[in-house]
Formats: structure tokens, C-alpha cells, sequence
């Protein structure tokens, strides 16, 4: 089958005041039809430059990308893929609706305006102008454009930026809606709960690469593990037992079962002053990154 | 389908009720005190009077810095993110730009329409031929000015896009031989420019082509002139509006 995207080899570089910024560099990635995939990351990992590349608004500086086996401006052009944008622009003098209305007009068979009204929950402010809207009813009209070419992969870069714990809730429900309809979605996010929510599958990206690919669970596992540290006696026998290294006197390790450590290093090493800490995301990939790197 | 893009976006300049009123009414204004005031108004050229002639530059000034604004407008709206919207449905970067300058014609007809009825209404005088093609190469010409504005906007980013293109135009407004005439080195230079090539194209059905030069002797421009110039402006800047409004498509 067709993958829905492929990249191979994808690099893309900006000039930067000094140096050239390297956005992304060469990663390879392929998502298969009517999987949901998750690209979690810190800012500046380049998920939004990998998005847009496959969207076809910024070409790769080397590499090849390829959308149901298109070049990605024709997929495009072909109403296959469309888009939520986390830096979309709308026009603020138009209405709800008429957004809606001139949107629809750049495609030759799109789903009516009145339906996709409706199914972004906009019917009740259709008249209302853009610049009265807030910020997540602003959001509901982009994802209600991105239904009009009824595509069969839809890209959205942090979705939920900017949404109240509601509107969150109900635009995930409305996602998996569009996914039970055998839609591919990815949907780039650096909330690690909402990739665990509604992803099957989670791309870990840092610096510009692919730190991570696998089941949204083995992710989390991943990315979960607490730091544990202590004082010891002899840390160079614990740090070719569990890894880890010596910070300020301190041993410290990364474990994913902590608990385990934690009680080895109480009952087998006569650890004292043991601290066991939950890293942040930015932890995981730091320390996912520094694997990748070895 | 354009044709929905294009009321759409004639609904949304109709909806800017300030800047359409200064559009429609400055150019009458300079006309006005330019031309109706004036004695030398009732001055016979070719197929009309003076008068005419100047009718004629204030509808081309009103027209160009409508349709340029316009297009700086359209550059700023663009780059504020709007172009990426865009650059996710199948409308294609030249249809854009056909649409946008479509409609600036439209808008250039509200001043050059204000303008003909007051020099109508007052000492204006030409033959029914040269009112017609007039205002015909007014309208049609104008679209210059809207990819003008395009251009500018794209390569001066921000707010300062506005300033650049109202500026701008006011210096190309007088190297276009629209406010006083000019002559010598600056005659000479000023034919390469763009205003003057729609202003004297427009003025040629009155005037069959005899330009009013500041030290006295009246000069004559061959028809083929101002047509290159427009000519070759029209296809430098559809280019470039084109390539540009590509660009925008990414994040900026």
C-alpha cells in the first residue's frame, strides 16, 4: 500500500545569523494510512518544519517527501491532505462563514459550508466576524476548513494551543470521530498526555531528529522514568550496576523503574539522603537525545 | 469559483468604510484645485482641452494609489499568515494574483468614476472617442499598480509596506508627468518609469500624444512608447508578484 507519508533522508536548513540553523536533519519517516501518529517534542525540535514540508509550504533542503506517493503540493491540490496550523492566519474582517465560504471556493468538489459548520460546532456563530471570535472558536474554524476537501490525511500542529480544558476535551472527541472514519492523522504536540490520549503511535523528535519511534506506551515509558540519587559509600560499584554518574558527590541515575533502584540502593548499598524525583518531558528528551547521540 | 473569492473580497473592502472614502474623494480633491480652478483649463489640445488632461492624471493617481495600496494591503495580509491558509487549498499562486488584481480593478473604478463626473460636470471637454478610450486604458492599466503594490509589500515586510508604496508613489506620480510637466534629463528618465507609461498611454486619445514639457516646446511621444513601457512593467511585476506571493507561503 501507498504509504500516507514518506520521508526520506529530509533535511532542512535556515540561514541563521552566523551559522546555517539546522531545522531538521535527514530523518526518515514513513506513516502508513488510517494510523494516528503523535510528533512530540520541545520547541524548536522542528516538528513544525517537518509538518510544513509535508504539507508542501516549504521545501526541503535535501531529501525527498512524498504524500499517497505525491509530491506534497499536489496532494494538496488534490484536496488529500489538509491541515489545522497552529500559525494559520484568518481574515478578521470576514464572518465565520464566509471564511468558510472562500475556502470552499479554492476546491472544485468540497464538502458543503453549512455541514462543516456544523460539524465544528460554528453553526451558532456563523455571522459572527473573525475578529470577535476567541481564540477557540478561531481554532474550531480552522479545523472546520481543513474538513472541506474531506481529506484522507490531516496534519495538525498543536491543535489545542491556546483551547480551555473544554474546548480541548471536545476537539480530541471530534478527532476521534475523524480518525474511527479511517483518516490518517498526525498532530504534532508537547504535551506527552495528549500524544497518550489519542495516539497509537508517538514520533519522538529533538534537535532537528527522530529520537524515538514505537507504541505510544514504550514512549511513555520512556519518557516517565524518575531521577534517582543518593549519597553512597562506593558509587563506581553502583554505577556499573545501574549506570547513572556522580553529580556533585551524588550518584544519580535515570530509571524507569525507580522503585527497584531505589530499593536496591537502600538495602544493598546503605544509600542515605536517597531522593527519588520525576524529570519534566524536557528531562526525557535531553536524555533521550543524549541516547541517540551514543 | 474565483468569481466567489472575488465578492468576497469586494465585501471586505466595501467593509473598510475609511480607507474607501479617502480613495474615492482625495483624487477628486486634487482635481478640483489642479484642474476645475484653474484658467488654462479651457486650452484646446488635439480632441479636448487641458482640462481633460488633467482630469486625466488625478483619475490616474487616484486609481494607482488605490489599486497599489490594495496590493500592500494583500502583502500584509499574507504575511500574517493568511498566505499559509491559502498555500493549503488548491488555488494556485498566479490565480491568486489574477483574483487580487481583478479586484483592484474594480476598486479603481470608484475614483476614476468620481472624478469624470465632476470634470463632466464642469469645463472638461473631449470628444466622445477619447472620453471612452480614456477611461477604458484608466481602468484596464490600473492593474499595474495593484501588482506594484503586490511587490513592494512583499519586499518591504510589515506596516512599513504602506508607507514604502503611498511614498513611492508620489515620487512615480511625478516622474509620471502627473502634477507639473517635466523636461530635459528627467523627461528622459522618466519614461522608463512606470506611471508615466499608463498616464501618457491614457492621456493619447486626448492629446495624440504631445506631452507638455516645463521649458515651453511641447514633445511628442510615438504611440510605441508608452505601450513598451506598460508593456514590459506588466510582465516584471506579474513575475515577480507571482514568485513572491509563492514565498509567503512559508512561516515568517
Amino acid at each position: 500500500m501507498t504509504p500516507a507519508i514518506e520521508l526520506l533522508q529530509v533535511s532542512r536548513r535556515f540561514r541563521g545569523s552566523t551559522l546555517p540553523v539546522i531545522a531538521v536533519d535527514h530523518i526518515d519517516l514513513r506513516i502508513e494510512p488510517g494510523e494516528v501518529v503523535a510528533l512530540l517534542g520541545p520547541n524548536g525540535a522542528g516538528k513544525t518544519t517537518t509538518l510544513d514540508m509535508v504539507l508542501g509550504l516549504s521545501a526541503p533542503t535535501s531529501g525527498s517527501i512524498k504524500v499517497f506517493g505525491m509530491a506534497p503540493r499536489a496532494a494538496v491540490a488534490a484536496g488529500r491532505v489538509a491541515a489545522v496550523l497552529q500559525t494559520g492566519g484568518l481574515l478578521p474582517d470576514l464572518t465565520v462563514a464566509e471564511t468558510v465560504e472562500f475556502i470552499a471556493a479554492t476546491y472544485s468538489n468540497p464538502e458543503p459550508v453549512m455541514r462543516v459548520l456544523d460539524l465544528a460546532n460554528l453553526s451558532a456563530i456563523s455571522s459572527r466576524r473573525v475578529s470577535k471570535c476567541s481564540g477557540g472558536e478561531q481554532q474550531r474554524l480552522r479545523f472546520a476548513l481543513a474538513l472541506l476537501p474531506r481529506p484522507d490525511l490531516l496534519i495538525l500542529d498543536e491543535p489545542t494551543a491556546g483551547m480551555d480544558v473544554n474546548a480541548r476535551r471536545d476537539f480530541w472527541a471530534q478527532m476521534h470521530a475523524e480518525a474511527r472514519e479511517g483518516r490518517t492523522v498526525v498532530f504534532a504536540t508537547h504535551y506527552l498526555e495528549e500524544a497518550d490520549d489519542f495516539a497509537d503511535r508517538t514520533v519522538l523528535m529533538s534537535g532537528g531528529r527522530i529520537v524515538a519511534d514505537g507504541p505510544t506506551e514504550e514512549i511513555r515509558a520512556k519518557a516517565t522514568g524518575r531521577w534517582v540519587s543518593a549519597d553512597l559509600a562506593d558509587p563506581a560499584r553502583a554505577i556499573d550496576r545501574f549506570g547513572g554518574q556522580l553529580v556533585a558527590q551524588r550518584f544519580v541515575v535515570r530509571a524507569a523503574d525507580s522503585d527497584s533502584v531505589a530499593l536496591a540502593l537502600l538495602t544493598e548499598f546503605g544509600a542515605t539522603n536517597l531522593e527519588v524525583v520525576s524529570g519534566s518531558l524536557e528531562d526525557a528528551f535531553v536524555a533521550l537525545t543524549e541516547g541517540a547521540a551514543k | 469559483m474565483t468569481l466567489t473569492i472575488l465578492k468576497l473580497e469586494i465585501r471586505r473592502v466595501v467593509r473598510d468604510r475609511v480607507r474607501l472614502f479617502f480613495t474615492a474623494i482625495m483624487p477628486a480633491f486634487f482635481y478640483v484645485i489642479f484642474g476645475a480652478a484653474q484658467s488654462y483649463g479651457s486650452i484646446k489640445v488635439a480632441h479636448g482641452n487641458v482640462a481633460m488632461m488633467i482630469m486625466v492624471a488625478m483619475a490616474a493617481y487616484g486609481a494607482v494609489a488605490a489599486t497599489a495600496s490594495l496590493g500592500a494591503a494583500t502583502a500584509i495580509e499574507r504575511a500574517t499568515g493568511w498566505g499559509r491558509q491559502l498555500g493549503l487549498t488548491p488555488l494556485g499562486d498566479g490565480q491568486y494574483v489574477a483574483i487580487k488584481s481583478a479586484l483592484a480593478v474594480v476598486v479603481a473604478i470608484i475614483p476614476i468614476t468620481i472624478v469624470s463626473i465632476i470634470g463632466a460636470s464642469t469645463d472638461v471637454e473631449a470628444t466622445p472617442k477619447a472620453w471612452v478610450l480614456s477611461i477604458s486604458i484608466l481602468i484596464g492599466g490600473s492593474v499595474l499598480f495593484a501588482l506594484y503594490g503586490l511587490v513592494l509589500g512583499q519586499l518591504v515586510r510589515g506596516e512599513a509596506a504602506l508607507g514604502a508604496v503611498s511614498g513611492s508613489l508620489v515620487v512615480l506620480s511625478f516622474l509620471g508627468n502627473l502634477f507639473f510637466p517635466l523636461s530635459g534629463g528627467w523627461l528622459t528618465f522618466a519614461r522608463f518609469t512606470p506611471l508615466y507609461g499608463y498616464a501618457t498611454l491614457a492621456r493619447y486619445p486626448v492629446s495624440d500624444g504631445w506631452v507638455v514639457s516645463s521649458d515651453g516646446d511641447p514633445v511628442h511621444e510615438a504611440l510605441w512608447m508608452p505601450l513598451t513601457n506598460v508593456a514590459v512593467w506588466l510582465v516584471i511585476l506579474a513575475v515577480a508578484a507571482t514568485l513572491l506571493v509563492r514565498r509567503s507561503r512559508a512561516r515568517q
